[in-house]
């Protein structure tokens, strides 16, 4: 009895916690899996033996028309598997999808053109303007990007998705 | 950096060939990128976000200058002829930029002489010198220019004494970033709008753009024959005889006379026939009216109009008849 009123008294403690760290900025402490993203440039370098050497660099000096290759990297920090794992990232402002881009080892990719609302391939996404025509969408439609895992991600597993944007 | 006009030809060339670049993203602005996570633990629901990861968009340094001005014609000796240019910011950025002028170019025929001072602002729009143009002093007011915003800028030149007709002179502006030059893609750290870096863009920082000065002078060469017929069938100058005169009238060289008119006046002891003055085969009334010609004041004259050497020549003829 007592051990599991302490039981409980620890899981609210934890909750508390958690609550209140979601208000201080660390939401990805929360739950079993660990979520984090990062932006780069590409830099593509003569070494001196002449070989070309392509590295990733933290985006720190974007100009427009420079390629920014945003990665979001999660893992299973829990102890239980994480079932139906889906991962949004909206194209941030001011960029533009570079078609073809998205990348994520085990998910399945779709695009939105209407901030989420709705889903697709690539070629099943439709624009209808103002006057009511149709046209296919472009890369530079899309408002969001979606990964589902085909598996569920088990605890320590990691994973990884990536895109690309041009800043306009 | 300095280009040749020869230089300049291919680069424009090249520009238009290539989708030119509208200013993107105005340098400092905050670009916020978050991404979420939604799954389920034990079938119970969870939905997390990411950090916030913040890029700032650095100012790039960039700059177009292109002149807007056809080729000027001028004649030796001239005064403050100008050629207009505009000066766009074509980087993200607010940007101030010193200009320069340079009239001694390799390749041309002769090398205009800046006036003083010789590089001005075109406040009124004129494309061309007006009183109320604002002169610029490096370092006074350099132009600031916001993204995509651009400055009409006129180069003022004389034209020397001594050239031949089609002789070109050539003169250059070149627009400079003030925060920097040099290689694309050089930073300068920290000094960008709002503390950002500034990279040196595609053009390098500087720009410029030639205008050419053409010689352009016209000469009209005027050659007159008469032809006397007499009253007896012969073609003696005696009383009573007709003088029929023939002018004509040939512009040469690549300008143009502009307003060009021929008069003479009658000859003594001689009378005009009335109603006997023609252009080219034409007739002209005699009264000073809207046709182009008239008989006033003892002499016969007639209005050519602007002239060039793709007009031909131009062949007067009048009568008189010898007292």
């Amino acid at each position: 009895m007592k051990t599991f009123n302490n039981k409980i008294i620890a899981r609210s403690l934890g909750l508390l916690a958690l609550f209140l760290m979601s208000f201080v900025a660390t939401p990805q402490e929360t739950g079993v899996i660990q979520i984090q993203t990062s932006a780069d440039v590409e830099i593509i370098e003569t070494d001196a033996s002449g070989e070309t050497v392509t590295r990733l660099e933290p985006a720190s000096k974007v100009v427009p028309g420079d390629i920014v290759i945003y990665t979001v990297s999660f893992s299973n920090t829990g102890s239980e598997p994480a079932e139906n794992v889906v991962i949004t990232n909206p194209v941030p402002r001011h960029m533009e999808y570079v078609d073809g881009t998205a990348f994520g080892p085990g998910a399945d990719i779709s695009f939105s053109i209407d901030g989420g609302q709705s889903w697709g391939m690539p070629e099943e996404l439709v624009v209808t303007a103002a006057d009511g025509s149709e046209r296919p969408a472009v890369a530079s439609d899309y408002t969001d990007i979606r990964w589902i895992l085909r598996n569920e991600l088990q605890p320590g597993a990691q994973g990884f998705a990536r895109f690309r944007t041009r800043l306009q | 950096m300095r280009r040749t006009p020869i230089f300049l030809l291919s680069l424009g060339a090249l520009i238009g060939s290539q989708p030119v670049f509208a200013v993107g993203t105005t340098a400092g602005t905050d670009i916020a990128n978050s991404a979420q996570v939604d799954y389920e633990v034990a079938g119970t629901p969870v939905s997390q976000s990411s950090n916030i990861l913040v890029v700032t968009v650095a100012e790039i340094l960039d700059i177009n200058v292109l002149l807007q001005s056809p080729i000027v014609p001028v004649t030796p000796g001239d005064a403050n002829r100008s050629l207009l240019f505009t000066v766009t910011n074509t980087g993200n950025g607010t940007e101030d930029f010193t200009l320069a002028i340079d009239s001694a170019l390799p390749g041309d025929d002769f090398d205009p002489a800046p006036a003083t001072p010789s590089i001005f602002f075109d406040d009124d729009g004129s494309g061309d010198l007006s009183a109320g143009d604002t002169p610029y002093t490096a370092g006074v007011n350099d132009p600031q220019l916001a993204p995509d915003a651009s400055v009409n800028i006129l180069l003022v030149n004389d034209i020397p004494l001594g050239l031949v007709d089609g002789n070109l002179g050539f003169s250059e502006l070149t627009a400079t970033s003030l925060t920097g030059t040099g290689a694309p893609g050089d930073v300068f750290g920290g000094q960008g709008d709002l503390g950002t870096d500034a990279v040196v863009g595609a053009n390098g920082g500087d720009y410029a753009d030639t205008g050419t000065y053409i010689l352009s002078n016209v000469s009209l060469s005027i050659v007159k024959s008469a032809s006397v017929t007499d009253p007896f069938g012969g073609t003696e100058p005696v009383p009573g005889a007709l003088i029929v005169y023939q002018i004509v009238v040939i512009a040469s060289g690549s300008g143009t006379a502009i307003n060009a008119s021929f008069s003479d006046p009658i000859p003594p002891f001689t009378t005009y026939v009335a109603g006997s003055l023609t252009l080219n085969g034409g007739p002209l009334t005699d009264a000073p009216d809207a046709d182009a010609g008239a008989f006033a004041g003892g002499a016969v004259t007639v209005s050519l109009g602007d002239l060039d050497s793709a007009d031909g020549p131009q062949t007067i003829a009048f009568t008189v008849v010898i007292n």
